[in-house]
């Protein structure tokens, strides 16, 4: 468990606790005005200038001696922010997620997550490719917030989906080769699960890119069995974190276990079940490398 | 390696160009490592601020540019400029 869980789990994973998703935290943190502006202007989050700086060239900052190291902290700092009366919605504070397996996504979507649950267009796929695809699902006050911006709503079909629909949705969307994400916004309210791709992900772009932790890797991580694997090289397109090689020597894949995210993704690929998830913990060198 | 430079010409492409990016964003499309970003353009007094209408594209990820110029060949309205 990670230190999310330790503050927000209750015992349990943080998106484990039925808590975070309630009207009543939304209400207590006053959430439906912050969460309005930040949906408002989503698409400007890494344009707008806070304290001088932009987002617009970040690798490049990040790279300025001092004055690199002081952007990461400030960034770092601001999605991992707690403290609610200073929290800015057009930076994204507290705007923190973690990747999760299909299985704890549907756990979520069965029971914990709050009414009503909608599907609206990813904005990352939106503001970074130009395309419009209905993969998240948001839930509780967002999607009343979401549901009043248009260009997040499909027109041609119903938005507000019930828990079985939105379970498929999901399982869909993961079979697609979609990464299942859990999101905090802002910490401790969870509100969304996204579908997420890399590059198009602002928040997969922050860490892969620029080593910026916005978003955790699963509590779990792939495990291969290597004499059931016989090399057909299928789970290979899945891993859209090149955690996956096959080598012609050997007639198998190996696992770069440091790039894998524990999405589980790629079981989707194997037809001899070959790839499972571990608990992260259950791998003595990966436990608590999230 | 030397900064890329991604210029766009907005009075081409933008809240005062002909074209919305909305309707075109093709260097979208090509853009491998999704350099660019498309946003509402900002101090615009936007009639309906749930739904607003100017919009632009700003090469926002310039770091991660491969140079491949497919963005370049792209553009229809030859708005975007690369140098380093
Ligand atoms: S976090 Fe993922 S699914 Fe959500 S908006 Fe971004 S890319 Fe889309
Ligand atoms: S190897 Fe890891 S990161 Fe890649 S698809 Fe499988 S679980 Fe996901
Ligand atoms: S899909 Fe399964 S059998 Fe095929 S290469 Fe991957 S692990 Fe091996
Ligand atoms: S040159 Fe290639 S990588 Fe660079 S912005 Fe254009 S399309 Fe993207
Ligand atoms: S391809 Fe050119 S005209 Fe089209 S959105 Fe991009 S910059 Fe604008």
């Amino acid at each position: 468990m990670c230190d999310w869980c330790m503050k927000h789990g209750a015992g349990k994973k943080w998106y484990m606790n039925a808590k975070n998703y309630s009207d009543q935290l939304a209400k207590d943190l006053n959430l439906e005005d912050y969460l309005t502006e930040q949906w408002m202007n989503f698409e400007t989050v890494f344009i707008r200038k806070i304290m001088g700086l932009s987002s617009i060239g970040l690798g490049y900052k990040l790279k300025m001696p001092i004055i690199g190291r002081v952007i990461r902290r400030v960034v770092e700092g601001m999605i991992h922010k707690e403290e609610t009366k200073k929290r800015n919605p057009m930076r994204a504070d507290g705007h923190f997620g973690q990747v999760i397996p299909l299985e704890d996504g549907k756990i979520i979507l069965s029971e914990l997550a709050a009414e009503p649950i909608i599907e609206n267009y990813c904005m990352c796929r939106w503001m970074q490719r130009g395309k419009k695809e209905a993969v998240c699902i948001n839930f509780g006050i967002l999607s009343e917030i979401i549901e009043k911006l248009p260009r997040f709503i499909p027109k041609n079909r119903v938005v507000r989906i019930d828990r079985e629909e939105a379970m498929q949705r999901l399982e869909e969307h993961n079979k697609k080769g979609y990464i299942a994400s859990v999101w905090f916004q802002p910490v401790p309210y969870i509100c969304a699960i996204c579908s997420c791709e890399s590059p198009e992900c602002g928040g997969l772009r922050l860490r892969n890119n620029f080593d910026l932790n916005v978003v955790y890797k699963a509590e779990y991580i792939i495990q291969l069995d290597q004499d059931k694997c016989e090399g057909c090289k299928a789970c290979v397109s899945m891993c859209q974190f090149s955690a996956i090689r096959y080598i012609p020597s050997i007639d198998r894949v190996i696992i770069d276990y440091d790039k894998c995210f524990g999405c589980g993704i790629c079981r989707h690929a194997c037809k001899n079940d070959a790839l499972r998830l571990i608990p992260r913990e259950e791998y003595p060198g990966f436990d608590g490398k999230y | 390696m030397s900064k890329t430079k991604i210029i766009i010409d907005y009075s081409k492409c933008g809240e005062n160009g002909k074209v919305d990016p909305r309707d075109c964003h093709k260097c979208l499309e090509v853009c491998d490592p999704c350099v660019f970003l498309m946003h509402e353009a900002l101090g615009y007094k936007e009639e309906d601020p749930y739904n607003p209408q100017h919009w632009r594209i700003t090469p926002v990820w310039p770091s991660v540019c491969t140079r491949c110029f497919y963005c370049v060949k792209a553009c229809p309205e030859k708005a975007i400029k690369i140098s380093w």
